[in-house]
């Protein structure tokens, strides 16, 4: 009962300061005021979500992302700034440690402005490399935008994106009319290593690559990337599921982007831009509105008649029935909702001993679930080993942020009286038996032995003659 | 000096009750010498809980007296070798244990509140006393002399071979196992003199208390039946001996299964065999024996000769068969290093890493025994003189104790009573021999010379076929008499030292001197303890090596990996893979099983020996015993074969987790490049080893442990290395760029 007032309570509090699950703190990183002018629509979105939005200059003295050991931002925006260095309190390590504190980092890039050492230093600890000489630019001869970049093929013309796998949910693209185009102006691609944090959002086109246009104006003799090979947005979520995006154009933020027209080359008519409403998905996702995932509460049992059956207790036995119930709900925008699986996911539990014993999917239980969250359950008997045993749920998808849910639980041996009694086991009748045969025999013995008349001194006298 | 006041002194102990009255005064005096000579480590100290095992006892107690007995019965102990868990109460000796908590239980029921700490500190001497009184009762037995059972008594109550196991302090299960042994011993020959089944029923009654107590009860299970065995080869077979045995046999084996532990050993193992074998052997004895009174004498000679041989053809055959099928079980390896000094060494390093298991160094017996050690020869050629059942018995266990107390250090424990009990024969006998102050006179030891004469001639040995002809001079009997009591001063003198300096000390708490003199004590390990009792969560699960998992567990309140009762082989490995591998390779298997914090002691600060770095090899190998083809011992010894710390330590040692959480910042507390290691006198090289995957949590006042926290996964996907070095700001960014042609992602 506690806890669901406290639940009530902090449902009351996220709606009334923010519609961001993580808090709506927002700091913007701009060399120049002026600038935000260029990103006002952004900027208007954002604080009509609700955020809270501070700009302050990277060099600035009274900029600090921790105060006292707390975040003082939730978030930060970096827009492309044309100093080298970002100054004593933006250095990749305060950085990685905002984001070890559960801080979003949202970085867009523009190849117009060499990236910051700091960033650069950032992205290649996530993972991520830009070209060379921290500028590059995407050009793409066969999509892009005839209107404004007829000449230098700079301005990419993209469809919205699709799922990155068919099991995960589509974020990005999903509902994108089919007319629809998404402008990607004079950006940066960046190549993803392997981490498995990492994923794109929006790869480039098979067409695009990347080039320097001051050096490798004539010739592009050293390719940094090409293909689907550029990421143009990605997408990185820290293991405590801190959010970190990658946005390679800048520009594709700035008002004259958003509901723009624009024409494809060797298209009929001008397509309208998904600029604005990528835009809010994408800040959406890195600012904990959107793919959010909650963890209820977790409730674990005996599943078998017993007098007192108590919840979530810290000790089994072998071979016991359990009940194991997770609920769920993720956040969408502005409120939570039930956690629905796509069609080919199943949500898994593990009981595991250093390896797992088991590893069962979760099935939905419509008992528990209501309207904010949903519940998954399954039942099971317990492995007939005792130890200490965690049940886990691991749920990592893209995008999604992670669940890793551990309980533990002792499972103990048999106690000496949980065993069923011989007299239960036919097996043992025999030997149940063998003991009355003895018993009554001895008593018949002692019987005989007792009442019996003495032979006499007969033996006495046999003795004798021989 | 008149004979008067001698005479007089002499006529004061004439009465029968005075005499007996006295005995117990003396006894009582006795019992209370045994436990004041234990009780140095308090005053010392402090009533605290010694060494490793007994605090795992002392932990049990507390459970016991805190949940009942059948919880404790059916205790699964979750906060032990995790995430295995022990089934406790199924695989321990619950007899101390229940021991404390009856006592607690009655003093609090006599309106007595005493903490159960303070029970588990002072059982070990309260039972040194019974013992003293058990060894009284055993050595009665044996001679008509009861000046003699007071000296076992006395011999017992202060040897040190017994002292080491049972000062204050020592809570172990060879507290009260010693006093039980003995007194099983005095029952057995009881039953065995009288051929009385009450005796008998009490003995085994006594011999299930020694089993539910101690895993040594496995010497009375062999012993007993050796002396049954020897009796009957002596043709000394009698229907005495066939009772006391068989209701010993019949009721001990009974009594002993009850304990959970033990369980089906008793008809199941190779050790309980001979037991069973000679208790087979005397039914076939009976038999035989009623069927020799049964049929004449001529067709028995056939009969015993076939019956005898098929009897004992069809049992050996049946061992054989059992053992090969696998129903009993063949010899632990255990019982394979009692005979095969070398065999644990090569064949099971677990058993041999145990200092107690190691083979007893000669100058051992004189520190333990004293001047029991040559009076002990005495005592067993006196028991040959005589060699009624019970001096065989005194003979057979000499043997048989002093070859197992040459095998193995800690059975010197099982070799002290018989060492005490001859001792006393040999003593009193000398004594009885001289103190008397009547002068044989010449007709009497005529009379003497013609009897003693007679019997003399019959004993083989030419020495004791002298008649005794008695000591007539009263100096030679003071000189005897005197050198004797400064023989026995000495040996107080002696005991009482090495109780006080070689016996009492905690091991918990160490203590060393100042220049000036004064006692400082180095409590290093309750800081450290205690730091992980205050400053770690509830469940946080610490790796150390298994010597400390039992303090850990007592003292600190932590579950552990690994600990004293090594049950299992392969986890014991893969904490001493996780200790001798490097970080990349012992970080997945500290993960694996959820380890929070590392433990390891480190004594080069203060030269303290019993350090990990000089037990490490023990960990190698065992751990090289499982994976043969990670951990290879040869790895840590430099070419020329040297085991070294320094900078030419192997690069394999150097990797090593061990060595790392040894040295990490040790070079900090010296000037640059004279950074030493006082234990093993090296010169440690001038850039101390990193540490990426664990960081440093605590280290203790003089370094001696040190505890370091296992890092979580990188929070970005980073290894811990590259994080480290990030951390520290010594990344290379050169290095990222140009590393050849860029893997291509694929997803």
């Amino acid at each position: 009962m506690r806890s669901l007032f406290s639940f009530l309570a902090f449902l009351s509090a996220a709606v009334v300061s923010a519609l961001s699950t993580s808090g709506n703190r927002l700091l913007v990183v701009l060399e120049d005021v002026a600038e935000k002018e260029n990103y006002s629509k952004f900027l208007g979105d954002l604080e009509g979500r609700g955020f809270e939005l501070s700009f302050e200059n990277p060099k600035s003295e009274s900029l600090a992302l921790f105060h006292l050991g707390e975040r003082t931002y939730d978030h930060i925006i970096f827009f492309p700034t044309k100093a080298k260095g970002l100054g004593p309190n933006l250095t990749p390590n305060i950085l990685v440690d905002f984001m070890n504190a559960k801080g979003n980092v949202l970085v867009t890039l523009s190849s117009g402005v060499a990236t910051p050492n700091s960033l650069v230093s950032l992205l290649s600890e996530l993972d991520i490399q830009l070209p060379a000489d921290r500028t590059g630019l995407v050009v793409d001869h066969f999509n892009y935008d005839a209107s404004t970049a007829a000449e230098t093929h700079d301005v990419l013309l993209l469809p919205p994106p699709g799922p990155v796998r068919p099991d995960v949910k589509n974020f990005f693209g999903a509902g994108a009319g089919k007319d629809e185009v998404l402008a990607f102006p004079r950006g940066v691609g960046a190549a993803l290593g392997s981490s498995e944090l990492l994923t794109p959002v929006l790869r480039a086109p098979r067409t695009a690559y990347s080039y320097n246009p001051k050096e490798q104006a004539e010739v592009v003799d050293d390719l940094f990337g090409a293909g689907e090979q550029l990421a143009l947005v990605s997408a990185f979520q820290a293991r405590n599921s801190a959010r970190f995006t990658l946005v390679g154009s800048a520009e594709m933020l700035q008002d004259k982007w958003f509901d723009a027209e624009a024409s494809k080359v060797g298209g009929k008519k001008a397509a309208k831009t998904f600029n604005r409403e990528f835009a809010k998905r994408v800040s959406g996702w890195t600012f904990n509105e959107i793919g959010v995932l909650r963890v209820n509460w977790i409730e674990h049992h005996l599943d078998e008649a017993v007098a007192v059956n108590e919840s979530n207790p810290s000790i089994y036995r072998i071979k016991n029935d359990v009940k194991y119930t997770i609920s769920l709900s993720e956040y969408a925008w502005t409120s939570w909702a039930p956690l629905t699986l796509p069609a080919d996911d199943v949500l898994q539990l593990e009981f595991s001993m250093l390896s797992p014993f088991h590893r069962l999917p979760l099935h939905l239980d419509a008992a528990h679930s209501s309207a904010t969250e949903s519940a998954y359950s399954t039942s099971f008997k317990l492995p007939d080993q005792h130890g200490i045993f965690n049940f886990k749920v691991n749920y990592k998808r893209p995008f999604l942020s992670n669940i890793e849910e551990k309980n533990t639980v002792s499972v103990r041996h048999m106690a000496h009286d949980e065993w069923p009694r011989s007299f239960v086991i036919s097996g043992a009748w025999p030997w149940i038996a063998g003991i009355g045969v003895t018993v009554a025999g001895w008593l018949a013995f002692c019987a005989l032995w007792m009442y019996s008349a003495p032979v006499g001194g007969k033996r006495v006298e046999s003795k004798k003659t021989q | 000096m008149s004979a008067d006041p001698l005479q007089a002194l002499a006529n004061a102990g004439q009465g029968k009750s005075t005499r007996s009255l006295l005995r117990v005064i003396i006894l009582a005096l006795i019992a209370a010498a045994a436990i004041a000579s234990r009780l140095f480590s308090v005053i010392r100290f402090e009533s605290i809980i010694h060494e490793f095992d007994p605090w795992f006892n002392f932990r049990a107690t507390k459970y016991l007296v805190a949940n009942g007995f059948y919880n404790f019965w059916d205790w699964f102990d979750d906060r032990t070798w995790h995430p295995l868990g022990r089934v406790t109460g199924g695989t321990l000796y619950p007899g101390l244990m229940v021991t404390s908590g009856v006592i607690y239980h009655a003093l609090r029921a006599l309106t007595i509140p005493v903490d159960i700490r303070n029970i588990c500190v002072l059982l070990a001497p309260a039972f040194s006393g019974l013992t003293a009184i058990a060894a009284y009762l055993l050595t009665n037995e044996m001679t008509p002399s009861s000046s003699a059972g007071l000296l076992a008594a006395l011999f017992m109550g202060i040897a040190p071979g017994y002292i080491s196991r049972s000062v204050a302090g020592s809570y172990d299960n060879e507290a009260i196992a010693i006093f039980l042994l003995v007194f099983t011993f005095y029952l057995w020959i009881k039953a065995l003199k009288q051929g009385s089944m009450l005796w008998g029923a009490l003995c085994a009654l006594f011999y299930g208390y020694m089993v539910a107590s101690w895993g040594g009860y496995a010497f009375i299970t062999c012993l007993l039946p050796l002396h049954a065995f020897v009796l009957i080869c002596m043709g000394r077979y009698s229907t005495r001996l066939y009772v006391a045995y068989t209701t010993w046999y019949a009721l001990g084996t009974l009594a002993s299964m009850q304990i959970p532990f033990v369980g089906f050993l008793p008809v199941k193992t190779s050790e309980h065999m001979p037991a069973l074998g000679i208790f087979g052997f005397l039914q076939l004895l009976a038999f035989l024996d009623y069927v020799r009174s049964a049929i004449p004498s001529r067709q028995f000679q056939t009969f015993l000769w076939l019956f005898a041989g098929g009897t004992f053809g069809v049992g050996l055959l049946g061992l054989v068969i059992a053992t090969s099928a696998g129903i009993i079980a063949p010899w632990g390896g255990r019982f394979y290093s009692l005979w095969d000094t070398n065999y644990a060494k090569i064949h099971i390093p677990i058993i041999a890493s145990v200092s107690e298991h190691q083979p007893t160094a000669w100058p051992a017996f004189f520190f333990d025994l004293n001047m029991l050690i040559w009076l002990f020869p005495v005592g067993v050629y006196l028991c040959f003189q005589e060699l009624a059942d019970e001096h065989v018995f005194i003979v057979v266990y000499a043997l048989f104790g002093s070859y197992f107390a040459g095998v193995m250090v800690r059975l010197m424990l099982t070799l002290t009573p018989v060492v005490c009990v001859a001792a006393a024969i040999a003593v009193s006998t000398i004594l009885d021999t001289y103190l008397s102050t009547k002068s044989p006179k010449p007709e009497e030891s005529q009379a003497a010379e013609g009897s003693e004469g007679k019997k003399a001639g019959k004993s083989g040995l030419k020495a004791a076929s002298k008649p005794v002809v008695g000591i007539y001079g009263l100096w030679g009997k003071s000189m005897m008499v005197s050198a004797l009591a400064v023989y026995l001063l000495l040996f107080v003198l002696h005991c009482t030292w090495v109780t006080s300096n070689a016996y009492s000390s905690p091991s918990v708490v160490l203590a060393s001197r100042l220049p000036d003199g004064s006692q400082h004590i180095i409590d290093d390990y309750r800081e450290a303890y205690q730091w992980l009792r205050q400053n770690t969560r509830e469940d946080a699960k610490i790796m150390s090596w298994w010597d400390y998992g039992y303090q850990i567990g007592g003292m600190a309140d932590r579950p552990t990996l690994v600990d004293n009762n090594t049950w299992n082989n392969t986890h014991i490995a893969t904490v001493g893979k996780a200790m001798s591998s490097s970080e990349e390779v012992s970080y997945p298997i500290m993960r694996q099983h959820e380890v929070d914090y590392v433990l390891v002691v480190f004594g080069g600060l203060l030269g303290y020996s019993g350090d990990d770095i000089n037990k490490f090899l023990w960990m190698v190998r065992i751990a090289e015993g499982i994976w043969p083809d990670e951990v290879s011992e040869r790895s840590f010894f430099t070419p020329r074969g040297e085991y070294r710390v320094d900078g030419e330590a192997t690069e394999t040692m150097k990797n090593s987790l061990m060595y790392k959480m040894s040295y990490y910042n040790y070079n900090n507390l010296f000037p640059p490049g004279q950074a030493v290691d006082r234990m093993r006198n090296a010169r440690l090289p001038e850039v101390g080893p990193t540490l990426s995957t664990l960081e440093e949590a605590f280290t203790s006042e003089n370094w001696i442990i040190r505890i370091y926290k296992v890092k979580d996964l990188d929070n970005i996907g980073r290894d811990h290395a590259a994080a480290a070095a990030f951390d520290r700001g010594t990344k290379k960014k050169k290095a990222i760029k140009k590393r050849g042609p860029r893997s291509l992602r694929v997803d």
